[in-house]
């Protein structure tokens, strides 16, 4: 068997018989993915390429065997004995199989279903997040990491309002052209058309309004030019500057301009930076403290304002929980449920031959 | 069984289960509007209220966007509630697909991973079909942050009790990342900061050149380097203790007096020549065997893919690529000659040894190549004991320091002192690099520029660093070179923005070719070679000769609509906009140059006036 043919052959099995494989051969085998597998398997098979084919052929046997006399999997979702423990993302797990699942029956397909709905109207109550991220604007800058769809708009809002009454200047800056046109079309409606000014690569209106939505790219330039001494843009009356999507500080090819602006950003501005649900904050808002005059504060949470719940849909249209518990089971990745399981691995065998790339 | 859900099916399910509206995120624009296509033929029809619903959402949109009304789609959008949203489409399509996801109107979306990044709209539910993305030609798993930006959209704050992320599998799906994702912690991030050629001359012109190690330092890059430093130091901190009960001897360094000895006694030992030595020929070759380079073996030719020593005996060993496509282990001594031709190679870490891409245009390359190549000449070393010092020899024999009273001492403390000094030199050299690397990369920038003449000797703005320092977006530096070079002298608008389009465009999505002037084509080739020139200091643009006939039609042609301009090409609607507005954005820099370069942002200006029509000027 040649080595394209051998990997051919791995290719074809399920992922399943390739770890039973891999017992012994390649430590730490479970956390790749199926191509890494196949290629660790052909890489450790270079020393005893025979041992494994044989190995090989026994395990397709033993599969196939096993396949024409495999009792009928049961099928139905278990009905619901216990409630499910309340899913908290930081709760420690030692004693992770007593404490989630095993033990506790798996969610019904009904209890997952339950509870869809509109909430009833109720008058907006801001978060206690959101007020604590503008108490902290008052006096330093705030760095805002949460998940998103949280309502960090909200604290862009209240932030230029209160910013503007007191006769500051305000520019908020996104990645995307896209989404400052959007902006723009939003803050007009809210603070009055002649309020709100745009300035982005190809479009430049109301440029004298007290609120500049821009690209960050602009605001970079802008900065340039005033240290470079030739332009006025009002950096002096600047108050607030709001960097909207601020993860795009690790963006391969335009992070830089982040990095840019917030070295070169005017102290007596205070900054404002919103960011999706990333892995070290705490590292810009430690960074900022030490490169600006104001020290800065961090807001962070990762819960989410509109719970979660996976599923799993199968190419036969079922359609069944992906984990054992309702909500995400966070850091317990292993906790799939039963029904899932069994169909998951079922479609990998069935699509088994076709899916060699 | 098929290998995923059909998209009709999948709504009627999401609808059956009161799971819409619902985004459903597909591999590619093909995927979506394949999809979008699978409803054209299927009976589904809304009721009667909410496809007035829909009517009246896009009668509101076109009021400000009227390209939107002779859109092909809207018909089907408004007869199934379903609806495509990707790069491919119009701005203002997108935003009436934003507008009519947020009224509630529709019922399911089909979009692109690259929505997830982009304009927010969220919806109750969002189903997942893929575990990896293409980067660049590649696919790569969907990391833990994009997972939760794609999951992320389900649940509307306010509209929603609970969002549901659900995962419908398709042939390239791997569950395990999508589980991972879903319940892990997004990734950390890391800065990308990259010093380029309009960063180095803006910051000389605000500052004296002292002052920008400072500057540099304030860089969230510089932060994170600090931060590897703050744990190496850590580490040395942990090696300078280890040392210290080592302390001070008779002699202040008494390490390296070891050492000498101790190399002295190793070079005096008698030694056989040792089976495992190779040949000096075969020595001196194997800085040469590296991947990509050309050989040539006893019988036809090959290329390296690795280099590496056989298990147990250390041999050195190659793994070629021959004329005819097999992959060959031998050992080194194989080759015979080096050629002096390398070709680029991409290496993996497992057979075989480079991505299949690679091997695919290595395999290519081999065959092509010509019958006579240059050969490299490689001296050989002889190997050649220096001389030792004859002081040491002599005391060899009853070295070191008989008399010394920590003599004992020294030699058992001698192995784990010097380990433990090397590595504290070695951490000390990689705090080093990491504390001025950024520094030294802003060093490079300057003598790039200084040979270039945009600075002078003392690293001040010459007259044309000047005016060069305005142009400050991707391919800078090719760009001032042209300008410099006269290219532009008294250059036509259509010409202008054609050559712009062509170094802004960075999507290498096939495009049809319609063909350019000749004045345009002679220029093209001339920025070409310019661009090749400039290729050690800077990433040369794709230059596509097809978008730059492209806009040069639409800047000359005033007559032209859009419908017709769409026509002329392959390129998908999207794509077409996003090439237009970066070129009006690429010609605004040269807009700004008007003082020193009256002519060349005269013509700027009018190239941005004439690309403003249609669809282009009715948009944001």
């Amino acid at each position: 068997m040649t080595t394209k043919e051998l990997e051919q052959v791995l290719l074809q099995q399920p992922v399943s018989l390739l770890h039973r494989l891999a017992r012994g051969r390649i430590s730490r085998h479970f956390r790749s993915g199926k191509r890494k597998l196949v290629d660790l398997l052909i890489q450790a098979s270079v020393e005893n390429r025979p041992g494994l084919e044989s190995d090989l052929a026994a395990l397709i046997e033993e599969q196939s065997h096993r396949h024409q006399t495999a009792p009928p999997v049961e099928t139905g979702a278990k009905p619901k004995t216990h409630p499910r423990p309340a899913a908290s993302p930081a709760a420690p797990r030692p004693h992770k199989a007593e404490e989630h699942g095993h033990h506790e029956p798996p969610v019904s397909l009904h209890e997952w279903l339950s509870g869809i709905g509109v909430p009833q109207a109720q008058p907006f109550v801001p978060d206690a997040w959101q007020v604590d991220a503008l108490a902290r604007l008052a006096e330093t800058d705030v760095v805002v990491s949460v998940p998103t769809g949280s309502g960090k708009t909200y604290v862009a809002i209240e932030a230029t309002r209160r910013a503007m009454q007191d006769n500051r200047t305000v520019i908020y800056t996104s990645p995307l052209k896209a989404l400052s046109n959007t902006k723009f079309t939003e803050f007009s409606r809210l603070f009055g058309p002649g309020q709100v000014g745009i300035l982005t690569g190809d479009r430049r209106e109301h440029a004298q309004a007290p609120l500049l939505i821009m690209t960050t790219e602009i605001l970079r330039n802008l900065l340039y030019d005033a240290a470079g001494g030739e332009i006025d843009v009002r950096l002096d009356t600047l108050g607030l500057v709001i960097m909207d999507e601020s993860q795009y500080l690790a963006d391969p090819e335009r992070g830089v301009v982040w990095e840019e602006t917030l070295i070169f950003c005017p102290s007596q501005a205070r900054l404002l930076l919103l960011s999706a649900s990333i892995g070290n904050p705490q590292d810009i808002a430690d960074w900022l403290t030490a490169i600006r005059p104001t020290p800065c504060a961090l807001i962070r949470h990762t819960k989410r304002s509109v719970p979660l719940r996976a599923g799993y849909l199968h190419p036969n249209e079922k359609l069944t929980p992906l984990f054992r518990t309702a909500g995400i089971p966070y850091g317990q990745p292993h906790l799939l449920h039963p029904e899932a399981k069994r169909l998951f691995t079922e479609y990998e065998e069935d699509t088994g031959p076709s899916r060699s790339r | 069984m098929p290998p995923s859900i059909h998209p009709v099916d999948l709504v009627a399910t999401l609808r059956q289960r009161n799971l819409t509206p619902a985004i459903i995120f597909l591999t590619s624009r093909r995927a979506c509007d394949e999809a979008m296509q699978s409803f054209e033929r299927s009976q589904v029809v809304l009721p009667k209220p909410q496809q007035e619903q829909i009517a009246r959402v896009l009668t509101q949109v076109t009021e400000q966007f009227p390209s939107i009304a002779e859109h092909p789609l809207i018909d089907t959008v408004q007869r199934i509630g379903v609806a495509a949203h990707h790069a491919g489409h119009l701005p203002s399509w997108k935003i009436a697909v934003e507008e009519l996801m947020r009224t509630g109107s529709l019922d399911a979306v089909f979009a692109t991973t690259t929505l997830a990044a982009g304009v927010d709209f969220p919806a109750r539910t969002v189903v997942v079909t893929q575990s990896s993305i293409r980067k660049a030609r590649d696919f790569t798993d969907l990391t833990a942050s994009e997972i939760q930006q794609l999951a992320g959209r389900a649940g509307r704050r306010g509209k929603d009790l609970v969002g549901f992320a659900v995962i419908t599998p398709s042939p390239y799906i791997d569950l395990t990342v999508l589980t991972k994702g879903l319940t892990g912690q997004p990734e950390a991030i890391h800065s990308q900061f990259v010093i380029s050629y309009p960063m180095v001359l803006n910051l000389l012109k605000a500052h004296p050149r002292e002052q920008i190690q400072s500057i540099l330092a304030k860089s969230f890059a510089q932060f994170q380097l600090n931060q590897r430093t703050a744990v190496l130091e850590t580490k040395l901190d942990g090696l300078r203790a280890e040392m210290e009960p080592f302390g001070p001897r008779v002699c202040s360094d008494w390490i390296t007096q070891w050492q000498v000895f101790d190399q002295a006694r190793k070079r005096k030992k008698p030694r056989g020549p040792s089976a495992r030595q190779e040949s000096p020929d075969v020595a001196a070759r194997l800085h040469f065997l590296t991947p990509g380079r050309v050989v040539g073996l006893v019988r036809g030719r090959g290329i390296i893919l690795r280099q590496y020593r056989s298990k147990g005996q250390h041999a050195p060993m190659v793994t070629l690529l021959r004329e005819g496509g097999s992959l060959n282990e031998c050992p080194a001594s194989i080759v015979t000659q080096v050629f002096d031709r390398t070709f680029d190679c991409e290496e993996t870490s497992a057979y075989p040894w480079c991505t299949p891409h690679t091997l695919e245009q290595l395999t290519h390359h081999l065959m092509e190549l010509p019958p006579r190549l240059p050969i490299l000449p490689i001296l050989t070393h002889q190997h050649e004991d220096i001389p030792l010092d004859s002081s040491i020899i002599q005391t060899l024999g009853d070295f070191a320091c008989p008399s010394c009273p920590s003599r004992q001492a020294c030699q058992r403390d001698f192995p784990r002192a010097s380990r433990v000094r090397q590595e504290i030199q070695r951490h000390m050299k990689s705090i080093q690099a990491l504390q001025t690397s950024l520094w030294h990369r802003f060093q490079e920038r300057i003598d790039v520029l200084e040979r270039f003449g945009y600075l002078n000797a003392t690293a001040q703005l010459t007259a044309d660093g000047e005016w060069a320092r305005l142009i400050r977006i991707d391919h800078s530096l090719l760009i001032t070179e042209l300008i410099r070079a006269e290219a532009f002298g008294a250059i036509d608008p259509p010409l202008l923005a054609a050559v712009m389009a062509s170094i802004a465009h960075d999507d290498d999505r096939p495009g049809s070719f319609p063909r350019g002037s000749t004045g345009l084509v002679t220029l093209l080739f001339q920025v070409r070679k310019l661009a090749e020139s400039l290729a050690p200091h800077e990433d040369p643009p794709m230059l596509r000769a097809d978008v730059a006939a492209l806009t040069e039609r639409w800047v000359a042609d005033q007559t032209l609509t859009w419908i017709g301009l769409a026509r002329l090409t392959t390129m998908a609607e999207g794509d077409m906009f996003r090439l237009f507005a970066r070129t009006i954005e690429f010609l605004s820099q040269l807009k700004t140059l008007k003082h020193t370069h009256p002519s060349l942002a005269e013509s700027a200006d009018r190239a941005i006036d004439a690309m403003r029509r249609g669809v282009l000027e009715e948009l944001p």
